[in-house]
């Protein structure tokens, strides 16, 4: 029987979220994906940072043409590692959540 | 009373909730609840729980689907290159000593500004466009060389006035596909 694998950065509500958006795309600007996500720039640059941390989300500022100060677009990635470890995680969770899940 | 352990995980978090973050910054309580569940919470998710968080990353997934709008205006810019590609056929001499416009690097160079510009705008980039956006690209190029085609036989019959219209049909032929492209790109992130 498989065992599923969980993984503990991922684990955490709020970063699943955010891998679970990264996912499908190439890559997302932070200001996107707060705005999906529904919540503040603190709580989001806290787990982006862990998820950094982890090797799992790789992120790249560029300058802002639009921005007339010096703040910068963040675009936020998911590195192989990360999508590896989301799609294991997510696997996991149908498997509790199926039909003879626990 | 009782003495208030300052190192007690859910102390901190109310303390930094009421003192430390600033007002513009505060996250909702609802977040705090999230915050403060999920750090004390890493044992193997009950059934109810695993289904919850699929049933999240669906619900985020629309979310995001739904805020996305197509740049239509950025989109223009392609129906534009494709409306002075259409229209240079007005100064072409179809015959023998027929040469064709030579702007092939400048509208590649065009369409990748134009790319960017969208990624820019969207905060996003797709990591494929799928099947159907495909085939409305390739609409393009069918449609556009079409026109030109037709703008030369035109040309060649003392109506280069005329090509004013093909031009104006490549504008719109472009901007409307390459809309569809879009749109089934974000269909592509909507399925996942």
């Amino acid at each position: 029987m498989d065992e599923v694998r969980f993984d503990e950065v991922i684990h955490a509500p709020l970063r699943l979220r955010i891998c679970g958006l990264l996912r499908p795309v190439d890559r997302l600007d932070f200001a996107v994906l707060r705005a999906a996500l529904d919540v503040s720039d603190a709580t989001l640059s806290k787990h982006v940072k862990t998820l950094n941390a982890a090797g799992y989300v790789v992120s790249d500022k560029v300058a802002s043409a639009n921005r007339g100060d010096a703040r910068r677009i963040m675009w936020l990635s998911l590195s192989p590692a990360g999508r590896s470890a989301f799609d294991d995680h997510v696997r996991a969770l149908q498997k509790i959540a199926g039909p003879g899940g626990t | 009373m009782a003495e208030v352990n300052p190192f007690k995980r859910g102390c901190c978090v109310r303390r930094i909730a009421r003192f430390t973050i600033s007002p513009g910054h505060l996250p909702h309580r609802k977040e705090f609840s999230t915050l403060a569940a999920m750090e004390s919470n890493s044992q193997r998710p009950s059934r109810d729980e695993a289904a919850k968080a699929l049933n999240d990353l669906t619900a985020d997934r629309e979310r995001l689907v739904h805020s996305i709008r197509v740049p239509w205006l950025l989109l223009a810019g392609y129906g534009g290159l494709a409306a002075w590609w259409v229209g240079s056929a007005a100064t072409a001499s179809p015959g023998e000593n027929y040469e064709p416009p030579t702007i092939g690097g400048l509208a590649l160079a065009v369409v990748l500004v134009v790319a960017y510009l969208i990624q820019r705008e969207t905060g996003i980039r797709f990591r494929s466009i799928g099947f159907r956006a495909m085939l409305a690209a390739t609409g393009i190029v069918v449609s556009c060389l079409a026109l030109f085609s037709i703008s030369l036989g035109l040309v060649s019959m003392d109506m280069p006035w005329a090509v004013a219209i093909t031009s104006a049909m490549a504008f719109a032929s472009t901007t409307w596909l390459a809309g569809a492209a879009y749109r089934s790109a974000v269909e592509i992130l909507h399925r996942g």
